[in-house]
């Protein structure tokens, strides 16, 4: 330990006896913190944005097992449509 | 009641690292709100008692405090009181005898000197040197690793040790 260091620690020491002052929370600490815990607080950008995509995926989810639902009595038939009509219709709904 | 209970804990970490111009009753009242918003996050583990966690999270509260002040005015000698400038000179000059000085006028050098320290740097070196904490004890209420609790101490020591020097430069 050079000189600066030990200096440093025996004004660090005589720092560490200064009295810690009042410790007592001041008249109505705790009723303002509980005031100001009860107020809801508003939500970030994060919160609407997880918000948000959280609807989309429920629709999104809602939408594939409607058409699921919907194809699934015509699974093992013949397909009805041309695979031109049903690439246009994929690449249509996919663009949505 | 917990924030009565509480308060005498919370208040000398607040006081011991509050940021230059934030108001410690703020702090501390921003410590016991993120206290009760997190409280189920608290998990009772052997050895870790409640006030453990509770430091904890009033430490990294001080500390974010502390990073999200733009700005802190610069020292120079000339702002220094004379009981100040005697305590700078006593660690900087040799030969110099201890300044017959009050344990006030100690803890506002050092203080002053931590204030203009960047926070990481002052946090610790007031964890080891005013609160008298282990490497390890530091290790458990940051989050840091010991390595780098010893790192950074040693860091934070030269870079007090040139503050000051700039300040005794800047006469």
């Amino acid at each position: 330990m050079n000189n600066f260091d030990s200096k440093w620690q025996a004004c660090a020491a005589l720092a560490r006896q200064k009295p810690p002052g009042d410790m007592h929370a001041p008249a109505g600490f705790a009723g303002r913190v509980l005031a100001r815990a009860s107020i809801p607080e508003a939500p970030g950008l994060a919160e609407v944005w997880q918000a948000l995509v959280t609807r989309l995926l429920a629709g999104s989810v809602a939408m594939l097992l409607l058409c699921t639902a919907l194809e699934w009595p015509h699974l093992w038939e013949r397909p009805t449509l041309q695979t031109g009509v049903e690439n246009t219709v994929a690449q249509l709904l996919w663009s949505l | 009641m917990l924030v009565e209970q509480l308060y005498p804990l919370v208040i000398r970490i607040v006081r011991c690292h509050l940021p230059v111009r934030a108001a410690a009753e703020d702090l501390a009242q921003e410590i016991f709100l993120k206290l009760f918003s997190r409280l189920d996050q608290y998990q009772a583990r052997a050895g870790i008692p409640f006030e453990h966690w509770v430091s904890r999270l009033a430490i990294r509260t001080c500390l974010d405090a502390l990073r999200a002040e733009r700005r802190r005015p610069e020292v120079r000698w000339s702002d220094l009181s004379d009981e100040q400038s005697a305590w700078l000179e006593f660690m900087l000059l040799d030969g110099t005898a201890a300044p017959a000085a009050s344990p006030t006028s100690a803890r506002e050098v050092v203080d002053l000197l931590l204030s203009q320290l960047p926070p990481a740097d002052g946090l610790i070196i007031r964890l080891l040197d005013l609160e008298e904490k282990s490497v390890n004890e530091i290790s458990q209420l940051t989050g840091w690793g010991q390595p780098l609790v010893k790192v950074r101490a040693f860091r934070a020591r030269q870079k007090l040790r040139k503050l000051a020097k700039t300040l005794k430069g800047s006469v």
